[in-house]
């Protein structure tokens, strides 16, 4: 009779392990084949001359991902087009729409009542080097105090 | 010999149904605090809400289809790691909610650090397979990024969906964060005017109106 016991409780054991183990996932695979990739070389101080903003860099970027098609020589690379900006960033409709608060004050840097949505992303934005910001070529006092916008990422 | 098999029997089917019915409790404990009108019962949640119920993921899709807060916000590797992660943020929820400054809480900066409240398993559950390249709805441009997440994964420069994807659920959450806590003080009058706006709008989803 003690067997029997033993058993249902071990059946139950293992039900309940089964259980809890039921949703636990395997992982997927990840080798890929890379022989698309260009091999590109940068260089120590290439990286610290072509720094990435913080919001790039921490996603891990290669420079193929912006600079595709422009061979393998980083020194040679050339500002991309803003469409490959967009190909992430979606389109300049879309970032106007994510500050549509702004807009209350008709200050809405990417929906602006000089140009609309129709600015070129490299006007404020830099990815190597400082940004600027175009609005305060006139409303420098504004910008400074940070009383309607931050610095431009 | 008779007796101790009705006894075992008995015993159970005893064990059966007391099993049946702890599990049927937290199952349904589980299922109830998992659902928007909980989370949307604290009211600091309210233009998180807003901004879901904006989003594919809160209903504003074509068929209509919704994701739950916890099928983003909780991992879904395993069911012990997700009753774990639910009741430990649950209960810092809750201590916040009843004993931290709720003014305090610096949303803004919460948007940033997204990628430690939303859990890849939680996306791949409902997107199964999108990280197979052969489906031919990914672009190339997707092909390429979540190539990039595979070659990542696993390694210490691990990235996560919504590292990239950082909009997903809550579509133009910092519109609303802003109607409720300016980032600019001169937006404040502006600002009041739409946050009313809002809470007529989107009161019928629990979210509290200001009366005064």
């Amino acid at each position: 009779m003690k067997t029997k016991v033993k058993a249902t409780f071990l059946f139950c054991f293992f039900l309940l392990l089964s259980c809890l183990y039921a949703n636990s996932q395997q992982e997927e695979s990840t080798t890929l084949s890379s022989n698309s990739d260009a091999k590109i070389k940068v260089t120590p101080e290439q990286k610290e001359k072509y720094h990435l903003k913080p919001v790039h860099a921490q996603l891990y970027f290669d420079c193929i991902f912006c600079h595709e098609g422009q061979g393998n020589n980083p020194e040679n690379f050339e500002a991309p087009d803003e469409e490959v900006c967009l190909a992430c960033h979606k389109s300049k409709l879309y970032l106007a729409k994510r500050l549509e608060f702004m807009d209350t004050l008709k200050a809405n840097p990417h929906n602006s009542v000089h140009d609309g949505p129709n600015l070129y992303c490299d006007e404020c934005h830099r990815e190597h080097e400082p940004s600027v910001n175009m609005c305060s070529e006139c409303h420098l006092k504004e910008i400074k105090n940070n009383i309607w916008m931050k610095a431009t990422p | 010999m008779k007796r101790p098999i009705i006894f075992i029997l008995l015993l159970i089917i005893i064990g059966v149904l007391i099993g049946v019915s702890i599990s049927y409790g937290t199952y349904y404990g589980i299922n109830k605090t998992g659902s928007e009108n909980f989370c949307v019962s604290c009211h600091e949640m309210d233009s998180v809400v807003m901004s879901y119920k904006d989003d594919v993921h809160g209903g504003k899709g074509e068929l209509g289809a919704s994701a739950r807060c916890v099928d983003c916000h909780l991992p879904h590797d395993s069911l012990v790691n997700y009753i774990y992660t639910k009741a430990t943020t649950g209960l810092a929820e809750v201590g916040v909610h009843f004993l931290g400054n709720l003014d305090e809480i610096d949303w803004q900066e919460k948007r940033y650090h997204r990628q430690f409240y939303v859990y890849d398993s939680g996306c791949l559950q409902c997107h199964g397979n999108v990280l197979d390249n052969t489906l031919s709805s990914s672009s190339k441009q997707a092909q390429k990024m979540h190539k990039h997440y595979k070659k990542l994964k696993g390694t210490k420069k691990e990235i996560k969906c919504a590292s990239c994807h950082f909009d997903a659920g809550h579509k133009g959450l910092r519109n609303f964060l802003n109607y409720y806590k300016p980032e600019y003080s001169i937006y404040k009058d502006k600002m009041e005017e739409k946050k009313e706006e809002v809470q007529q709008k989107y009161k019928r989803y629990g979210v509290e109106v200001d009366e005064e």
